[in-house]
């Protein structure tokens, strides 16, 4: 879809496993790009 | 029908509870199919009611209540598994979760009849927070309803089951043959799915190097490191690839708006 609307898109080979894999940096992700599901507590 | 009668007069309520406990972590084994069988050896006098009903109910809660206890301290991880088999496994934690919420905790009562919902029901349940002992009460309610309304099915039906088995037993090879049919449309169904799909392999791909390599050169100013996951956003200690940023997969059309068409994009999910 990136690339029907002229995106110049590419797929990282095995994600963020691979990443992790291989040891490269990571982060946490941020508290406001968090999903905030319901919960009944 | 019959085979499964004999299976369980041997083998007794070892058999049930193991069925029925399979089922309650998620297994693919029919556990209505051994109540039905175990309420018609109640009715035979093969096996008795105040030891088969208190034992097939408990080996369900204990298996749900595992469950439980895998999503409260998972926090949203075996559902984000779970949800892997699932149609969009994108949005099936979402979802799954407001239906959960809105349908509020009776849910649990009627989930085991749901299939799909009956073994999302408990470790969703974790996930949410919902206290252990509330739990606990509409859990065993809806296990109770389960293993009683199959159980007499079989047993007021005994009869009715003894001639549904003559009958598949007469007409095993018509099952057979539909059977091997079934099987054979699934796999012309799948390579069907594979090709239509081959489009996406002209998106190139790269290698977790390369793509280092690129962001340690002069190149780094016009990549963009995409993270398209859902399930890597519920839990508070979720992470991400460095520096990279997030769209939501279930609105790409509004999230593409905000994307800059200056840089490459290098996308990544789990």
């Amino acid at each position: 879809m990136l690339r029907e609307k002229g995106f110049n898109a590419f797929i990282l080979v095995g994600g963020l496993a691979a990443w992790r894999k291989a040891g490269q940096p990571l982060e946490i992700v941020p508290r406001e790009d968090l999903v905030k599901l319901p919960t009944f507590s | 029908m019959t085979d499964l009668l004999a299976l369980i007069s041997r083998h007794g309520y070892i058999l049930v509870a193991a069925v029925v406990f399979a089922e309650s972590i998620g297994l693919p084994v029919p556990a209505a199919l051994a109540l039905v069988a175990a309420g018609a050896a109640v009715a035979a006098h093969v096996l008795r009611a105040p030891v088969l009903l208190p034992l097939a109910l408990a080996a369900m809660v204990l298996g749900d209540c595992l469950l439980f206890l895998a999503g409260k301290y998972s926090g949203w991880a075996l559902l984000g598994f779970l949800c892997k088999v699932s149609a969009n496994p994108e949005t099936c934690i979402l979802r799954s979760a407001e239906s959960f919420y809105k349908r509020g905790r009776m849910t649990l009562v009627i989930a085991k009849f749901i299939p799909g919902v009956n073994t999302m029901g408990p470790p969703l349940a974790g996930s949410m927070k919902m206290p252990f002992r509330q739990f606990l009460r509409f859990d065993t309610a809806g296990a109770a309803l389960y293993v009683l309304a199959y159980f007499g099915l079989g047993y007021l039906g005994r009869n009715f089951l003894k001639a549904i088995g003559q009958t598949f037993q007469s007409a095993g090879h018509t099952v057979e043959e539909v059977l091997l049919i079934a099987v054979a449309g699934y796999i012309a169904y799948r390579i069907w799915l594979l090709r239509k799909n081959r489009i996406y392999r002209v998106v190139p791909r790269i290698q977790v190097q390369e793509l280092v390599q690129k962001l340690a050169s002069e190149e780094a100013g016009r990549i963009l490191v995409v993270d398209v996951r859902s399930h890597g956003y519920y839990n508070a200690e979720a992470a991400r690839i460095k520096g990279s940023i997030r769209i939501e997969p279930n609105n790409l059309e509004e999230e593409l708006k905000r994307l800059p068409r200056d840089k490459d994009v290098y996308l990544y999910c789990t």
